[in-house]
């Protein structure tokens, strides 16, 4: 039951299942999956009179057959816990979830946690092989396995991924992995032009060597990096990394090349960074999305090839930026002098308009509370908003999980902007 | 309205005003309802199981296609999209007759961007085609189906297929990144598109792989991955398929992920050597063809690990392809391993079980079991790395009691398959052949979230009828009928 706080633990996926049942026969209180509580502050705020579910007790690595490169966890488990599990058998996961320490795996599918690597390794939905979920009336289904191709079945995995806990509460993911490469290194380069940049990246699609994350920065967010991971960093307007791993053979050689191409394309000098020395740059670099005490986050993702004018433009609009510059998604934080809701907007509402004009979307991940009226989270519509509040419906028509947080909250949103004019 | 008096078999047979309209629509060009002409739409892949459509059609546009599905919604009568008929699990088999869309004439390229990495494609465009296209410019289409020279990116959409190159680079899901779909009320809804990370439910994962019964998609926006550096293409050579399985096992289990990891055994390499010659020694008991890509710097040390781990196993000899035209030859007979099961016997039902990897031993010997036990000769070519078997049951269809032999033999692998973990399908799909493993695979609350899921996408259940899950679980679908057609057709 849940204690004096409202929220709940419990301690066993039947335990949950059973509280869910009864809170759908009885209350019906609006039920909130809490893992690591570092994705809450995302989209539209929590219906104050939620219950939190917490999944900080089923903590269980169910199965870990390393020989067949799959591992099966409950949802409360840490991911850096997941990943020490893993190491010790050569292996892991080459997804980079913010603040390890306390996400767990299953907030982090249910966000779509991602960093820097998405670049070299895709995404969780390309590792989530298999799913155990409960419904918000307390049925437990599965979906997928525990093999590394399967098509029985309608793939509900990649549903789950990025749902933001409101379709069904994520108990058990089973996750395809990779070996664990011995060495990596990372080259820093900075430079005054965002044309420059542009050809680069250009030329760097086609290079030889194969970096797994090609990041690009604005001088606050350099800075910040800078400062954290305590290493001497090429200073100027923009600064561009690449990263690369593998054995030390394969890593010297791509270093070397591009090294090269750096120089080629424009950079007056290039700083590497290696091996363990380079552990605090990942960290920082996956973390600088959550925006520390910024007033407003936000996260565009557009056509890879426009994402350098996207980072000049957040930049004039004196918005701090990160950009995973091979993918085109883009983390940025508006300053601490923003002062209200109507000040934000007009910092976002170019940049929105640039990103969706480049094929893609700008939402706003995080926001002062109180703000989320005034500014448009989600952006305008997709054509396939209808579709999925269908889908939401179907596995929720009372709206009992995680309320108002979702894609109907962004129809919701529109619909009444929409008799405001 | 014309006669619509039920047909012998009990279904209804499409009324004359709707083929009016579909001339109509289509020119009469595009519309196929003479009965010997259905007769090469009776079936696909998987020959076990007939039934022909009412009518096919052939549309060239989205709009065609939404128009059909408005004008099928109007008249209640079912309908199901085929790409070139490839597959093996009876994915096309129009279950209770209806309107079979063929979306073979809508085959074009319609965008390339490098710079961007994707290709916007039709779906009835075919898989190796859009790989050839792109010949020359540094990158390629990832999934690599071994009848990639006549399946369609659409109905790798559908079945979300793999293929030996997936081990490394993942599956069709991996590898999209938009859709276009025709829902099943006729609308038309994108989803996802060429921006990647998009906030909202990934109904382009949701999608994919759901065979035909969320809509019909009408553009494909895949994603392209650059070639590999360098690659080398080996051959490892093996007295007993144990010592064959447990190599692979150690290969995956050192760390190494090779870009391909295949098997085929003595009865397979029987045939292929008689088709294309390659210089397989009939003697050995099985091959495992490897392929690992990266860096040219590392692939001969990949290359040295992989030698050395078969060599501990137990390899009479590891081959290296020497040149462009070996490796290419060595792919040859690996993809069209099937074209040359002809010489082996007149009819063949390919499984499409999965095991986890180091499962594999216990697999393969459980397969020679079954078939000396039923009575049927089994061979064998698989994506072994990924632990995705296709046991090839040779048979005669117009022999029914080896019909029946045939059928026990399979159920009995894929019930081996799930009990050590595994699922009936890796690739090829539920179709209508492996319905009824659905209940033994997931639970009844399993299947209804899923079948909830269906209700978002396909009401009515009129697209793609009978496919995927083993009940209807829509109304207004009393007349299609749910019983094996084929097993009368192959009698």
């Amino acid at each position: 039951m849940p204690d004096n706080t409202g929220e709940m633990v419990p301690a066993t996926i039947p335990e949950l299942g059973r509280w869910l049942a009864a809170n759908a026969k009885g209350d019906r209180r609006p039920v909130l999956p809490v893992g690591g509580r570092t994705s809450l502050g995302f989209g539209f705020p929590a219906d104050p009179a939620s219950v939190e579910v917490a999944t900080s007790r089923l903590d269980r690595v169910v199965d870990y057959p390393a020989r067949d490169m799959t591992v099966t966890v409950e949802a409360g488990c840490r991911m850096s816990a997941i990943q020490e599990a893993l190491k010790m058998e050569g292996q892991r996961l080459p997804v980079d979830v913010p603040l390890a320490h306390r996400a767990t795996i299953g907030g982090a599918v249910a966000s779509d946690a991602g960093g820097p690597r998405r670049f070299g390794f895709g995404t969780l939905r390309d590792y989530v092989i298999g799913i155990r979920c409960a419904t918000v009336d307390g049925r437990l289904f599965k979906a997928g396995g525990r093999v590394v191709k399967n098509v029985a079945g309608y793939d509900l995995c990649k549903l789950m991924v990025g749902s933001g806990g409101s379709l069904a509460f994520v108990t058990e993911v089973t996750l395809k992995l990779k070996p664990l490469p011995t060495s990596s290194a990372m080259g820093w380069a900075c430079f005054d032009s965002g044309g420059t940049v542009s050809d680069l990246l250009g030329d760097l699609s086609t290079s030889r060597a194969r970096p797994v994350a090609i990041e690009l920065l604005g001088p606050k967010a350099a800075r910040q990096l800078t400062a954290e991971s305590r290493q001497t960093l090429p200073v100027g307007p923009l600064l561009l990394g690449v990263a690369v791993e593998g054995d030390p053979v394969e890593v010297e050689w791509q270093v070397d090349v591009l090294d090269r191409e750096l120089r080629a394309g424009g950079a007056a000098d290039v700083t590497w960074v290696r091996d363990a020395d380079t552990k605090k740059l990942w960290s920082s670099l996956t973390d600088y999305q959550l925006g520390g005490e910024s007033p407003v986050s936000i996260r565009a993702c557009l056509r890879p090839s426009r994402t350098v004018d996207f980072v000049v433009a957040a930049i004039d609009a004196g918005v701090a930026v990160q950009a995973h510059a091979g993918n085109g998604v883009i983390h940025g934080h508006l300053p601490d002098e923003t002062i209200d809701a109507t000040t934000a907007e007009e910092m976002i509402g170019p940049l929105r308009e640039l990103a969706v004009k480049s094929g893609g979307q700008l939402v706003v991940e995080r926001c002062e509370s109180g703000w989320h009226d005034a500014l448009s989270i989600w952006g305008p519509p997709r054509g396939d908003w209808p579709l999925m509040t269908s889908v939401k419906r179907q596995f929720d028509p009372e709206g009992l999980l995680s309320p108002g947080r979702g894609i109907e909250a962004a129809m919701q949103q529109l619909s009444v902007d929409g008799m405001d004019q | 309205m014309a006669s619509t008096q039920p047909a012998p078999d009990g279904t209804v047979p499409v009324a004359t005003e709707l083929l009016v309209r579909f001339r109509r629509l289509l020119g009469d060009d595009g519309v196929l309802a003479a009965e010997d002409e259905l007769v090469v739409y009776e079936c696909d892949g998987y020959v076990v199981e007939k039934k022909a459509p009412d009518v096919v059609l052939f549309p060239t546009t989205t709009e065609q296609v939404s128009e059909i599905v408005r004008t099928c919604n109007e008249f209640d009568v079912p309908f199901v999209p085929r790409g070139a008929g490839t597959s093996l699990a009876g994915g096309c088999l129009p279950v209770g007759g209806g309107v079979m869309i063929s979306l073979t004439r809508m085959k074009s390229i319609l965008e390339v961007n490098l710079q961007d990495r994707y290709a916007v494609v039709q779906p009835g465009l075919v898989n190796l085609h859009l790989t050839r296209h792109l010949a020359g410019t540094g990158f390629h289409y990832a999934p690599d189906p071994s009848s990639q020279g006549a399946c369609t990116i659409g109905g790798n959409v559908a079945t979300n297929s793999g293929g030996p190159h997936t081990l490394k680079y993942g599956v069709t899901v991996n590898h999209v990144l938009g859709l276009e779909v025709v829902m099943p009320d006729g609308q038309v809804v994108e989803f996802g598109g060429v921006a990647e990370g998009l906030a909202g439910y990934d109904l382009v994962g949701l999608f994919v792989g759901s065979e035909g019964t969320f809509g019909i998609c009408t553009q494909v926006t895949v994603r392209l991955t650059r070639n590999p550096d360098a690659y080398r293409t080996l051959l490892g050579i093996f007295e007993t398929v144990g010592d064959a399985t447990q190599a692979i096992s150690q290969i995956i289990a050192a760390g190494i992920v090779p870009a391909a990891l295949e098997m085929m055994d003595q009865g397979i390499i029987e045939a292929v050597e008689a088709a294309y010659g390659f210089g397989f020694p009939l003697d050995a008991a099985a091959v495992v063809l490897i392929e690992v890509d990266g860096l040219e710097v590392a692939v001969d040390d990949e290359a040295e690990r992989i030698i050395r781990l078969c060599r501990e196993q137990g390899a009479r000899e590891v081959r290296r392809a020497e040149t462009e035209q070996q490796r290419a030859l060595l792919w040859k007979c690996r993809k069209q391993a099937f074209g040359a099961i002809g010489r082996l016997s007149p009819s063949y039902c390919t499984q499409d079980g999965v095991v986890p990897r180091t499962k594999l031993p216990e697999i393969l010997e459980f397969i020679t079991d079954a078939g000396e036990r039923h009575g049927v000769r089994i061979v064998n070519v698989f994506h072994a790395g990924d632990g995705n078997i296709h046991p090839i049951l040779l048979f005669d269809e117009r022999d029914e009691e080896q019909i029946a032999r045939v059928f026990r033999a399979s159920d009995e692998i894929l019930g081996k398959c799930i009990d050590l973990g595994g699922s009936v399908t890796g690739e090829h799909g539920i179709g209508v052949e492996k319905l009824e493993f659905m209940e033994r695979l997931f639970t009844e609350d399993d299947l209804d979230v899923m079948a909830s899921v269906r209700m978002a996408f396909n009401p009515r259940g009129s697209c793609s009828p009978g496919k995927m899950l083993p009940t209807a679980g829509a109304c207004g679908m009393e007349h299609i009928e749910r019983s094996h057609p084929g097993k009368q057709a192959a009698s």
